[in-house]
């Protein structure tokens, strides 16, 4: 398809994306816009550096390519160089989006998945202000390198989501409603869930009075605990942190016991929705990895560089945010996985917690963070009065030894609105989820 | 039917770093065209990455008229601004043998660290033009050192920050302030004994202000959805506390206008002035939807309607300098949190990964990790100190902001 230079190490991916969006303000339609565009990203290596290129032009991508080689060293042995050795070749089509193609879904019917959802929100004096917005995307990934690999898949995801603002005398309240899909009809049936969701909210805004700050035992909800997993664990999980440092090499040691026994935590690229990357972007195939599996360290994310440098076999998490950046090690769908207490026995054996049931934000280095914004105390095994927490935060290393129940159905989801943020590349769809988990000794403000 | 372009350019060289030592080079060049039609106050759009088709263009955004989004605001038009903040900072065909130079000091100087992330030089301009006679370019060039340390015997993936972004480069400078910070890195000294003191951010610190980001936004204000409704004319912050929406380039780089084309004078709006609520930030749907004033904050995407985007905060800096701030005492500064944020009622809390015993003048020490808490209606009122004159560095236009907080070890 190409004529790639010779010595060098090359490989070029095209992004061709389909996307909608429509955002309704207080009824009133704001955006419905449908964006298409065709654009490439091209990687030259000659075993001392990387030279890259973006161009929204792919009828230029020969020229590009010849362009950016001037740049580079031409290397006789470059196929010797362990970097290229490593990647994968691998020729494939998986193209599994075809009848339920979101392009050949009309505006009129998207903007009516939200409009179904406006005289609910009328009815309420207390929504003040609310936002609706419907969002999809579809995207055909091609991938061609110089070793020989020619792969192409799609990817589909809808969303839609209401972010309220709740008022009531002095009382206020910001929330979000979110359904996620990989296709329309998911999204259809949906309302009944919303009233309720409605009255929580509502709940909360007249009766949430600020926390008493201190170390409690906490139950995340499954959206909760996927952000827990993602930020306390996944990003530490990412190796490009570990390259050529002896310290964490040691400190990070596959095997060595990292939490209790019930814990296990994966990333996998197969799971369908935000995080369904069954080729990477340096066209690696998926793989369901297991961070921590019963406790134990067992592995961890690589693109195709750190897995050479590591010496670890390759996960396919080498992924770019869009055609202007490179890939680097990301996260895909993120879960821990489930354990073998219900629900309600996980709760019942909290004499005095908080629950934390929804969330604005969290993060993770050292210590990790959640903003929640709907969290209720637990008192005598049961959920009761809502309450207004800042942060919940602790560190990542000690908490991971302070979860002690998980409830035994996990939940998979993906955000619509935002995705995760590493260095200058926001925001990656990702996908996360967890069953209930139990958290002891968090600090609560 | 009356056309307009929004056109935005970005080229940037990236140089990333991986191990204390440049790993790639990466360029890029991207064009992005919106093109509106404003016909019977509806608006229509479309928008174009790279090459386009002018004609086809327009005929995209006449079709999107079809969604009947009003728009029925007058457009900006007999206008004509063009500034340019571009200056030579660094010769491109220079920078990897620059870097290569910087990294090798830092290698030899700062050999307990590993260094990664990116040096760019950035070149920027957006032109809104129209058919009214509306001619606005903003052009930009903008250098950023951004560089990850970590500690060879940590166990963290990482420890911290250093770097600037701004319009002059000079090795001696960056190598002194990097030296600063991690010199103060490698002593670590004990939190003093008090329950409050003075917490010090830089003022590019995104945090104190996420408050603002809802509480002034035009809608949650104008629909009484916001802690600050109903208080505009009243004074609820500090004497000394005024807020502006920037769009004033020599504060930062950002375009001097907003997506609808208007221009504020001195290319600022004060939101607060002298802690009395003036106005939220708007656009002219939400400043005539709530008869509030227009401030200019309307944002969009290329190939989308002029929307209410969050603006560019900046507090007005006082007559003092960081050391004259502190009066004596010891500060609190922030380099890196880990999150943070404020519940509905306006309470705040942060842990605080990494903060620096900070006499108003050069980092003392690190600092355990701690906890800072307070509420916005304290931080920005009886316990507001006000924002340095100093800047932070040569190579920066940012300042230190400083407030009294509780603070408290994790």
């Amino acid at each position: 398809m190409f004529k790639f230079p010779e010595g060098l190490y090359t490989d070029v991916r095209i992004e061709d994306v389909y996307e909608t969006k429509v955002i309704y303000t207080v009824g009133e339609i704001e955006e419905s816009k449908v964006r298409t565009y065709k654009a490439a990203f091209i990687r030259i290596f000659d075993g001392e550096r990387w030279y890259y290129n973006s161009i929204s032009n792919v009828e230029d991508i020969q020229a590009e390519i010849d362009l950016l080689s001037k740049y580079a060293n031409p290397n006789e042995r470059i196929e010797e160089n362990p970097v290229v050795k490593k990647f994968q070749v691998n020729k494939d089509e998986l193209i599994k989006f075809e009848e339920d193609d979101i392009k050949k879904i009309s505006i009129k019917e998207k903007q009516n998945l939200l409009r179904e959802y406006f005289p609910l929100l009328e009815e309420y004096e207390f929504i003040k202000h609310w936002k609706a917005y419907y969002v999809d995307r579809k995207i055909y990934k091609e991938f061609y390198s110089s070793k020989g690999s020619s792969t192409k898949f799609d990817n589909q995801t809808v969303g839609l989501a209401i972010k309220m603002q709740f008022v009531e005398g002095d009382k206020l309240l910001s929330e979000s409603y979110q359904k996620s899909s990989t296709n329309v009809n998911g999204l259809k049936g949906k309302i009944q869930e919303f009233r309720p969701f409605i009255s929580k909210c509502y709940d909360f805004l007249i009766n949430s009075q600020p926390v008493k700050p201190g170390k409690y035992t906490v139950i995340l909800s499954p959206l909760a605990a996927g952000v827990f997993a993602h930020e306390s664990f996944g990003h530490k999980s990412e190796s490009d942190f570990m390259i050529g440092d002896e310290t964490m090499k040691k400190e990070w040691a596959i095997g060595k016991t990292v939490g209790r026994e019930l814990l296990s935590i994966v990333d996998d690229g197969n799971i369908d929705g935000n995080g369904y990357v069954p080729y990477d972007d340096e066209g690696t195939r998926a793989e369901k990895t297991y961070l921590v599996k019963n406790g134990l360290l067992s592995g961890r994310l690589h693109s195709t560089t750190t897995a050479c440098y590591l010496d670890e076999d390759l996960t396919g998490n080498a992924r770019a945010v869009n055609f202007e950046y490179e890939p680097i090690v990301r996260m895909t769908t993120t879960y821990i996985e489930p354990g073998n207490q219900t629900k309600e026995e996980l709760f019942s054996e909290v004499e005095n917690g908080i629950y934390i049931d929804e969330i604005k934000h969290g993060s993770g280095m050292s210590t990790f963070t959640i903003a929640p914004s709907l969290a209720y105390y637990i008192k005598n095994g049961k959920i009761a009065e809502p309450v207004n927490i800042s942060v919940v935060t602790g560190n990542v290393m000690e908490t991971l030894n302070e979860i002690d129940g998980l409830s035994n159905e996990t939940e998979i989801m993906s955000f619509i609105l935002g995705g995760c943020g590493k260095m200058e590349q926001f925001p990656l769809p990702v996908g996360f989820g967890g069953p209930y988990v139990r958290v002891n000794n968090l600090n609560v403000q | 039917m009356i056309k307009e372009k929004y056109i935005t350019n970005i080229k940037e060289i990236s140089l990333n770093v991986s191990q204390s030592r440049i790993d790639s080079v990466r360029n890029k060049n991207i064009e992005k065209t919106g093109l509106r039609v404003y016909d019977n106050g509806y608006i229509g759009y479309a928008g174009a990455i790279g090459n386009y088709d002018e004609s086809d263009l327009v005929n995209k955004a006449i079709a999107t008229l079809d969604n009947r989004i009003s728009y029925d605001f007058e457009i900006e038009g007999n206008k004509k601004i063009h500034e340019d903040y571009t200056s030579e900072i660094i010769d491109e065909n220079k920078m990897v043998d620059e870097l290569e130079s910087l990294l090798s000091v830092l290698r030899e100087e700062q050999s307990d660290f590993y260094f990664s992330h990116k040096f760019n030089l950035t070149d920027y301009s957006v032109k809104l033009i129209n058919e009214k006679g509306l001619d606005l370019y903003y052009k930009d060039k903008y250098i950023s050192l951004g560089l990850i340390f970590k500690e060879k015997s940590s166990l963290n993936i990482m420890d911290g920050f250093v770097g600037f972004e701004g319009r002059k480069y000079d090795r001696t400078l960056a190598l002194k302030d990097i030296n600063h910070t991690l010199n103060a890195y490698k002593n670590k000294v004990e939190l003093p004994n008090k329950k409050t003191l003075p917490v010090v951010f830089d003022t590019t610190e995104p945090l104190p202000f996420i408050k603002f980001i809802h509480d002034l936004d035009g809608n949650n204000f104008g629909s009484n959805s916001s802690l600050l409704s109903g208080k505009r004319g009243i004074k609820v912050f500090n004497d000394n506390f005024t807020l502006y929406q920037n769009n004033n380039p020599n504060y930062m780089p950002v375009p001097f206008f907003d997506a609808e084309g208007v221009v504020n004078k001195d290319y600022n709006y004060s939101l607060i002035e002298n802690g009395v609520v003036l106005s939220p930030y708007t656009n002219k749907k939400i400043a005539r939807k709530y008869n509030l004033p227009l401030t200019g904050s309307a944002t969009c995407e290329y190939d989308g309607v002029p929307t209410l985007g969050i603006p560019e905060f900046r507090i007005r800096e006082s007559e003092k300098t960081a050391k004259e701030l502190l009066a004596g005492e010891m500060g609190i500064f922030v380099l890196m949190t880990s999150g943070g944020d404020f519940t509905p009622e306006g309470n705040f809390a942060a842990p605080v990964q990494l903060g620096f015993l900070f006499d108003g003048e050069k980092f003392i020490g690190r600092l355990p990790e701690l906890n800072i808490s307070s509420n916005v209606f304290e931080m920005f009122g009886s316990s507001f100190r006000g924002v340095s004159k100093n800047n932070t560095s040569p190579l920066s236009t940012s300042k230190y902001l400083i407030m009294d907080m509780n603070v408290s070890k994790i």
